[in-house]
C-alpha cells in the first residue's frame, strides 16, 4: 500500500530540527569567515597604515571595490567564475572565501583606525625606551588601539553574521534559506519568520549590547 | 585571452588537475555518482516531502537515470534562476527542472529532446473573477523569475501597458502564496501543478491556459558535450519504452501522460 | 578555460540596466529620506520618552541592528501578507530599507544630541524659543552636522542593500539584471557589468557627498 502523497505539510517538530542544524551552518560560516576575515584584515589594515600613498592606492583601491558592490553580486560573481578557472567550490566554500574577503575589507579600514588611535608622541616614546618596532606593535599599539576599536570590530562582526544569510543566493542551506525551504512546504511564512528572526535575534543582540556597554566605559 | 590569464588558469589547473577531454558519460561512470541539479518547488513534478527529502517525478528520473548508469545518484536543489548555471559550472551533471528547450537557452547549455511536455496554466484567487487570458488584464500577476511563462507574459504585460502589476517571484511556491495571501490575483504556472495547488488552498482555483505555445522540457547537460546529450536522449525514448514514464506520470500527476511528440516536426 | 564569454546582448541591455540603476537611485535615495525623519524620531524618543513609546522605539532600533536585512524585506513580504497586508515589491523593498536606515540612523542621531551640550538647548529656551523650535532651529542641524558622515555612509549601504530586491521580485538594478540573466543564463557577464555600474553609483554618492559638504560646512 502506498502512502498518500502530499506536496504540502504542516509545521512538526522535524522542521524545529531542521530549522536549528541550518542556524548551526549559519554559526559555523559566520566563525569561519570572521576569523579568517579578521587575521587578514588586519594584515591589510597594517600595510595600509604603513605603506601611505602607495598603499592607499593600490591595497586600499582593491579592498575598496569589495565595500562598493553589493555582497550578494560577489557572491554570485566568484561562484559563476571559480569553475572558468577550473576551481569547483561548492556553495559554503564560495560563501566562506566571499564572506571572508569581504570581512577583511572592513576589518581593515578598522585595524587601521586602531594603528592610527595610538598618538604618534606615545609611538615615540615607546621606542625611545629601547622597544623595537614589533615590541612597540605588540605592548603599545596592540592594547590600546584594539580598545579604541573593538566595539567597531564587533560591528564588523555582527555585520558579516548577519550578511551570511545571503550565501543562500548560491544554495547553501543556513537558516534563512531554511526558512524559505519551509515557508514553501508548510505555507506558514509567520511562524517561521519569527522563530528565524528571534535567533538572529539572540545572537546579536547581546553581543552588541556588551560592545556598546564596553564602548560606554571605555570612554569614561 | 591574455598571458596573464593564461598563467593563472595553468597555474591553477596544475593544482587542481581537472580531466581536460574526458567526456562526461565516462566521468559520471568512474566517479561513480551522477548528480542531478532538480527544482524543488515545482509539486508534483518537484517538491519536498514531509522530511523535507526531494520528491516527484524529476527526481524519480533522476534515480532512473542513475540505476541506467549503475552509479549512485545525488540530487542537488536548485531553483529556477540557478537551474542552468549549476550545469555551466559543472556542480550538477545534469539538470531535471522543466527546463524549456529555448533558443536563447541553447546558446548556453545542451538540451535534450523533450523528456516532458506541459502548458502554462493560471491559478487564480477565487473571488478575482479571472475566467479568461482577457481577464488578466489590469490584475496583479505572478510568475518565477528566469521561466519561459514571465517572459511570455511579460511581452503581453508590455502590450497592455500592465508591466507594473507584475510581480517576480524566486519559487513557485512563493507565486501560490501570494496568490493565497491576495498580494497577486493570478500565479501564472504549469498545468501539472494546477490541481495540486487548487486542492491544496481554499483560495485558489484553477485559472486559464496561457495563449503561448506548449512548453517542450528538456533534459540539461553541458553544451558541448554532444556525447553525453545523445545518452540523454537514449534515455529518454527508453524511459517511455520501459513504461517508466508513464508509470511516473500516473504516480505524480495523474492519467495518461502526453505524448512526447512535436506535430508536424521530424526530430 | 574553457568558458567563452558573450559579452555582446549585455552591452545590448545596457540601457535598460542603467534605467534600473536610476530605479535603485530613487529607492535608495527615498528610504533615506524615510530614514532620516524616523531615524530623528526615535533618537528623540529614546532620549526623552519613557514607558511604551520608549519601548516601541527600542524594540526598532535593536531588530533593525540586530536581525539580516534579507529577514526585515522577507518580513514585510510574505511574513505581513500572512495578516493579509500586501505591499508591492517596490514597497517591500522601501519600507524595509527605511525601517532599517531609521533603527542605524536612530542611533547615530543619538550619539549626535549626547554631542551637544545640553546648554545649547537651555539657551535657545531662554531666548523665548519653544522646544519644538529650538530643536528645528538649533538642536536638529548641529546633530545633521555631527552625523553627516555616517549618513553618506548610511545612503551608501542603502544602495548595497537595494539590491536584496532582487530576491523579493523588485526590478531594481539588481533584479532587472537577474531578468536578463534569466533570458541566456549568462550569468557571469551580466552580473560583472551590474558590479561595474554599482561601484559607479557608489563613487558618485560618495563624490556628491563631499562637495555637499563642502557648501554646507563653510567654516
Amino acid at each position: 500500500m502506498e502512502q498518500p502523497i502530499n506536496f504540502f505539510s504542516g509545521f512538526s517538530f522535524n522542521d524545529l530540527l531542521f530549522l536549528g542544524e541550518a542556524a548551526g551552518r549559519t554559526i559555523l560560516i559566520s566563525i569561519l569567515s570572521i576569523t579568517i576575515g579578521t587575521i587578514f584584515g588586519c594584515l591589510f589594515g597594517w600595510i595600509l597604515q604603513v605603506s601611505g600613498t602607495a598603499g592607499a592606492v593600490s591595497v586600499g583601491a582593491f579592498l575598496d571595490i569589495f565595500r562598493s558592490v553589493p555582497l550578494i553580486i560577489q557572491l554570485i560573481l566568484f561562484y559563476n567564475f571559480a569553475p572558468m578557472i577550473g576551481l569547483s567550490l561548492d556553495p559554503f566554500a564560495s560563501g566562506v572565501i566571499v564572506l571572508s574577503i569581504y570581512a577583511a575589507a572592513l576589518v581593515a579600514n578598522v585595524a587601521r583606525g586602531g594603528i592610527e588611535a595610538v598618538g604618534r608622541p606615545m609611538r615615540r616614546a615607546a621606542r625611545s625606551l629601547g622597544m623595537s618596532y614589533w615590541q612597540d606593535m605588540r605592548y603599545v599599539v596592540w592594547p590600546i588601539g584594539l580598545r579604541a576599536v573593538f566595539p567597531a570590530w564587533v560591528g564588523v562582526a555582527l555585520g558579516v553574521m548577519k550578511d551570511s544569510a545571503l550565501v543562500s543566493v548560491l544554495g547553501y542551506v543556513e537558516l534563512l534559506k531554511a526558512s524559505q525551504i519551509l515557508i514553501t512546504r508548510t505555507q506558514e511564512p509567520f511562524i517561521i519568520l519569527t522563530v528565524a528572526g528571534a535567533f538572529y535575534f539572540a545572537l546579536s543582540y547581546p553581543l552588541s549590547r556588551y560592545s556598546a556597554r564596553l564602548e560606554e566605559r571605555w570612554s569614561q | 585571452m591574455n598571458f596573464a590569464k593564461l598563467a593563472l588558469t595553468g597555474a591553477l589547473m596544475s593544482a587542481v588537475a581537472v580531466p581536460a577531454f574526458a567526456d562526461k558519460l565516462d566521468d559520471v561512470i568512474n566517479n561513480g555518482v551522477l548528480r542531478c541539479g532538480v527544482v524543488l518547488d515545482f509539486p508534483p513534478i518537484g517538491y519536498r516531502d514531509a522530511n523535507n527529502e526531494p520528491a516527484g517525478f524529476d527526481v524519480e528520473y533522476c534515480k532512473d537515470l542513475a540505476t541506467a548508469l549503475e552509479v549512485d545518484h545525488e540530487i542537488l536543489p536548485v531553483t529556477w534562476a540557478e537551474r542552468l548555471p549549476v550545469i555551466v559550472t559543472n556542480r550538477a551533471d545534469v539538470v531535471f527542472g522543466g527546463t524549456s528547450d529555448s533558443l536563447a537557452r541553447a546558446k548556453t547549455v545542451g538540451f535534450s529532446i523533450p523528456y516532458a511536455i506541459y502548458y502554462a496554466q493560471a491559478v487564480v484567487g477565487k473571488d478575482t473573477g479571472v475566467k479568461t487570458f482577457e481577464d488578466l488584464k489590469g490584475k496583479r500577476v505572478a510568475a518565477a523569475v528566469g521561466t519561459v511563462p514571465e517572459q511570455e507574459f511579460l511581452k503581453y504585460a508590455k502590450e497592455w501597458g500592465t508591466e507594473d502589476l507584475y510581480q517576480g517571484y524566486q519559487s513557485e511556491n512563493e507565486v501560490f502564496l501570494a496568490v493565497a495571501q491576495g498580494k497577486a490575483d493570478v500565479g501564472i504556472t504549469t498545468n501539472t501543478a494546477v490541481k495540486p495547488i487548487a486542492d491544496q488552498y481554499e483560495e485558489i482555483i484553477a485559472g486559464p491556459r496561457m495563449p503561448w505555445t506548449t512548453d517542450y522540457t528538456s533534459v540539461v547537460g553541458p553544451r558541448k558535450d554532444v556525447t553525453w546529450l545523445n545518452y540523454l536522449n537514449l534515455f529518454v525514448t527508453h524511459q517511455v519504452r520501459s513504461g517508466r514514464y508513464q508509470q511516473h506520470w500516473d504516480k505524480f500527476v495523474g492519467g495518461e501522460a502526453p505524448e512526447l511528440r512535436i506535430p508536424g516536426v521530424l526530430y | 578555460m574553457e568558458y567563452t564569454f558573450h559579452w555582446r546582448p549585455v552591452f545590448r541591455a545596457l540601457p535598460d540596466l542603467l534605467d534600473a540603476g536610476l530605479l535603485t537611485l530613487q529607492v535608495a535615495a527615498l528610504s533615506m529620506v524615510f530614514g532620516v525623519v524616523f531615524g530623528l524620531g526615535l533618537a528623540i524618543i529614546r532620549l526623552n520618552a519613557r514607558g511604551p513609546l520608549l519601548w516601541a522605539a527600542s524594540t526598532w532600533i535593536e531588530l533593525a541592528r540586530n536581525t539580516p536585512a534579507l529577514f526585515q524585506l522577507f518580513f514585510f513580504g510574505f511574513g505581513l501578507g500572512a495578516f493579509g497586508w500586501h505591499l508591492s515589491p517596490y514597497a517591500i523593498v522601501l519600507v524595509g530599507l527605511s525601517f532599517n536606515n531609521a533603527g542605524y540612523l536612530a542611533e547615530n542621531f543619538r550619539g549626535g544630541f549626547k554631542a551637544l551640550p545640553p546648554t545649547q538647548l537651555r539657551a535657545a529656551r531662554s531666548l523665548g524659543m519653544t522646544a519644538t523650535q529650538a530643536y528645528i532651529r538649533i538642536i536638529i542641524p548641529q546633530v545633521l552636522r555631527i552625523v553627516y558622515h555616517p549618513m553618506t555612509n548610511q545612503m551608501v549601504w542603502a544602495v548595497l542593500m537595494s539590491s536584496l530586491g532582487m530576491l523579493v521580485g523588485f526590478r531594481e538594478l539588481s533584479g532587472e539584471t537577474q531578468f536578463f540573466a534569466s533570458k541566456t543564463f549568462r550569468i557571469f557577464e551580466y552580473f560583472a557589468v551590474t558590479a561595474v555600474i554599482y561601484y559607479v553609483i557608489v563613487k558618485l554618492i560618495l563624490a556628491m557627498s563631499r562637495l555637499l559638504a563642502m557648501r554646507l560646512f563653510r567654516y
